[in-house]
This record gives C-alpha cells, structure tokens and sequence, in this order.
C-alpha cells in the first residue's frame, strides 16, 4: 500500500468513525425514497395482516371498555414523545430509543402495531425521520418486529422464571436489535452487493450501523428496566389499568 | 417544540387546499421512486425548494438544515452499497486490505450517485407537505380518502396530546438539570427513567380526565371537528396537472427505452 493509498484509507476510517459517533443515531429509520417501489409496496403488503390483527384487537377492546381510546391515544403519543427525546449515551452523541419495545411489554405488541404506525407517520411528517414512501418497510421493521419478538422474549423469560428485571432488559434490548437486523436485511434485499448477492449486503449494512446501533440497543434496554421499575414503585393502578399487571400476581 | 410543526404555520401555502397539496406531494413522490432517474431529481428538488423557501416563506437557512439530517443515514447506507469486499478488485476502485480489496465498480458508484439524487428528491417532497401543511389538515385528507375512522381518531387523539406530554416532559427535564439530574451518565439513566415513568403516569391521569369532559360533552364514540374550508383553485390544478403529466410522460418514456 503507497502512502497516499494508506493517507485515504485513514481518511475514510476517520470520516466513517467520525459519522458513527456525532450524527443523530436513530432508530434505524430507512429515509424517503431510498426503497424502490416494488419494495415500498411489498412491505407494505407484508403489514397488512399484522395491521388487521391489531385494529382488530383494538376494536374489541374498544366495546369492552370505550374509555380505552384515550388510554391508548396517549400510549401512542407516550410513544411518540419518548422516541423523540434525546436519550443519555456513552460516546456523547445523541441517540433516540425506539419505546416500540416498552410498548409492546406494557400494552400489547398487536395494539403497538398499529400505534407504532400512527407514530411513523407523524415522525415522517413532524419530525422528518422516515418517509411515507418507506412506512410499509419503517412499520415492518419497528411496529411489527421489533415489539413482537421482545414480547415473545419477555413472555419467554417469564416462562423460565428469568429474574423478572433481566427479562425486561433482555426483551426491550433484543427487540431493538431484532429491528436493526431487520432493517440491514431490508436494505440489503433492496441492494444486494456486486460480489457476494443479498447475504453479503446483509453483512455490510449490519456491520455499518453497528456502531450506533449497539449501544442503543443497550441503552434502550437500561432505560426500559428504569421505566418499568419507576411504574411499578408510582402506579400500580394505572399498570392494572392497561393490563400489565393483570396477569402476573402483584407482588 | 416541534419546528416543523411551528413552521408550517407560518407558510404562506398554508392556506392552498390541502388535498392539492396532498395529491401533489403522493404523485411526485411516486415518479420520483418509480423513475429513479437523476434528471427527474434534479427538477424536483428544485421545484420543490422553490415552492417550499420562494413561496411558502420557510427560511432556507431552516429548509437546508432539515435537508442535511438524513444525510448521515444517506452516506453510511450509500457507502454501504458502493464499497465491496472481494478477492477480486471491480473497476472503479480498489484499496487492498490484506488479502482482500475495498473495492467498488462504476455501475455501483452510478447507482450510489442515483440513491443518493432520488433519496433527496423524495424527502424534498415530504418536506413540500410538512412544511405547508398543518397537521390537522392533513388528517382532513386522511378522512376524506376515507381512511379508517379508528385510525382517523387515534391519529387526533394523539397529535393533541404528543404536545402536552412534550410540555410536560421538558419541564421535568428543566427541574431536573436545575438539581443536577444530568450532571453525569448514571444519573442522568436515572434521570431518564424517573422522567419516563412520571410521564406514563400524568398521561394516564390526563386520558381519564379527558374522557371525563368528552363524556360530559356527548361523546358518543366520534370525535366531530370542523374542518376549515379553502376551495381549491382552478390555476393550481392545472399547474399541478401539467407538472403530474410532465413526470408521467418523463417515466413512461424512459421505461420503455429501458425494456425495449
């Protein structure tokens, strides 16, 4: 390697660690228009009956219990605001959590699905994170995903009598990083690398937002157990109310 | 709090119809995803911020710096498509790394340069709508389209209260910077969920309040609000129709020298 080859690879890593670290790391949002059009419409298709299920669902709470509209119009907005504040970091960047995955432990993922989608939207429109073109894909990866497997996750470690402070970490963690992996998938599917197709790609995106998107994960997992254990001292009633602590005796 | 929001109040479009607005806004957004085409792009971002800084009155300083934050997104996923891992250099370029090469082909550096023009172009257009159009506006749209009445009303529900509980989380934030809450990482993750508890907690308070005097004032199940009316203009229309017809003939053409 000559020296001015080595003088831009430097160049590059530095320009590389340099974004990984000062930029806004979000929730991996894929932006506007960076989706072909078949994709956009094939995951928006692939959300349908994930949506159907959650409207459902919602619906029938609805007749069971009218004042649920305002309960989960302000979990939507509770979801909204809580991924739109800056949340502490390590590195000193600032970084935004997800909330999908507290959502879908406190409420339910099928509710979450279709909240998560509202606030897409609104994300789109008020805070230019997303785009409408990709909200199939934006839906797919954070409102459907991610909350499905931290629920399956938290369901699980319940299951395995997990300390019940773990699981919750453990959940809201994977979940963001289930939605992380997704979105690289997504990506790459829609890109797949010259020299080594879809599988490649996969690697690339992953490795790529890896630097942003670890400590999130992490983050996003201590913060969810704050949350919850904040919950849990302050309101057990309104817990009771949507249905958290129904199941589980209160301790 | 939310400056896009505060902004689009200000616009001088703001008072264009907004399904005009709308159709515009979801036709351009369409040719420019379908055609990806660099030309395409180009005119587009340049009418849009045209339309967007010119006419609507939106300052440009506020109008490129909304611009830029997808950038880093953009960069890290386009470097992501243009730079390979091989055996074997492509054509463009290609720094050897050990045994392997960062390397990258003309055809990928093409479609980096298109994703790149597209991507900017569809969020100029995005930002066309959310720069000039008020939220409840929007969802006037959404009704007329005939967009489910339970996501219609969700959506209202919850664009009322994002502000209330952003009022409410900045000023726990406040107090809490006043008692040092952020003074390090530790305390302010403790801080951060304190917050994000209390938050939960308040929204609670405040939907059961709210039930309460919409219950008192005969809610029966749907919220009825009245929509301010701006006819649309017939110049308007047709501008927009010949602009929509410019970029269809644009797209199918180049399609068909494409396939054929």
């Amino acid at each position: 390697m000559s020296k001015k080859q080595r003088k831009i690879v430097a160049a590059c890593a530095i320009l590389a660690f340099s974004l990984g670290i000062t930029s806004t790391a979000h929730a991996m949002h894929i932006m506007e228009g960076y989706l072909p059009a078949g994709f956009c419409i094939a995951w928006g298709v692939l959300c349908i009956p994930f949506l159907a299920a959650g409207s459902f669902s919602m619906r029938n709470k609805l007749q069971e219990n009218r004042r649920s509209l305002t309960i989960l119009a302000m979990c939507g907005a509770f979801i909204f605001v809580i991924s739109s504040l800056k949340i502490p970091s390590l590195t000193g960047s600032c970084s935004h959590m997800t909330g999908t995955g507290l959502g879908a432990i406190l409420f339910s993922p099928s509710a979450v699905s279709i909240l998560g989608l509202i606030v897409l939207i609104f994300q789109a429109v008020l805070l230019a994170h997303g785009g409408l073109t990709t909200l199939g894909a934006n839906t797919f990866s954070m409102a459907i995903a991610g909350p499905f497997l931290a629920f399956g996750v938290y369901k699980l470690c319940q299951k395995l009598k997990i300390n019940r402070k773990a699981g919750i970490f453990l959940a809201a963690m994977m979940g963001d990083l289930f939605t992380y992996c997704v979105t690289s998938v997504q990506l790459a599917m829609a890109y797949p690398s010259e020299s080594g197709g879809i599988a490649a790609s996969v690697v690339k995106f992953l490795g790529v937002f890896a630097p942003t998107q670890l400590p999130l994960a992490v983050s996003e997992g201590i913060l969810t157990v704050l949350i919850v254990i904040g919950l849990e001292t302050y309101a057990m009633p309104e817990l009771k109310s949507v249905g958290f602590i129904k199941e589980q005796e209160v301790r | 709090m939310l400056t896009i929001d505060k902004l689009c109040y200000y616009s001088r479009l703001r008072y264009v119809n907004a399904m005009e607005k709308f159709t515009y806004t979801v036709l351009t957004l369409v040719f420019c995803v379908a055609s990806r085409s660099l030309l395409m792009a180009v005119l587009v971002l340049a009418v849009n911020g045209i339309l967007t800084v010119k006419k609507g009155g939106i300052p440009f300083s506020q109008y490129w710096h909304y611009l830029m934050i997808p950038l880093a997104f953009l960069i890290i996923s386009t470097l992501a498509v243009i730079v390979n891992i091989s055996h074997t250099p492509l054509n463009a370029f290609a720094f050897p790394v050990g045994s392997y090469y960062l390397t990258g082909s003309y055809a990928s550096l093409h479609r980096g340069v298109q994703m790149i023009l597209t991507a900017l172009s569809s969020v100029s257009c995005l930002y066309f709508l959310s720069f000039n159009t008020p939220m409840t506006d929007i969802l006037s749209v959404l009704k007329k389209l005939h967009c489910p009445d339970l996501l219609a009303e969700l959506m209202l529900l919850i664009y009322r209260y994002i502000f209330l509980l952003l009022e409410i989380s900045s000023a726990i934030s406040i107090s809490q910077d006043s008692r040092l809450g952020n003074r390090n990482f530790r305390t302010s993750l403790k801080s951060f969920g304190a917050m994000a508890s209390v938050l939960l907690i308040r929204a609670m308070a405040k939907s059961g309040a709210l039930y309460d005097s919409m219950e008192a004032r005969c809610y029966d199940g749907r919220l009825k609000v009245l929509d301010e009316q701006y006819p649309p203009k017939s110049r308007e229309i047709i501008w927009i129709i010949l602009f929509e017809s410019l970029l269809l003939i644009y797209t199918v053409i180049k399609t068909l020298i494409l396939t054929g």
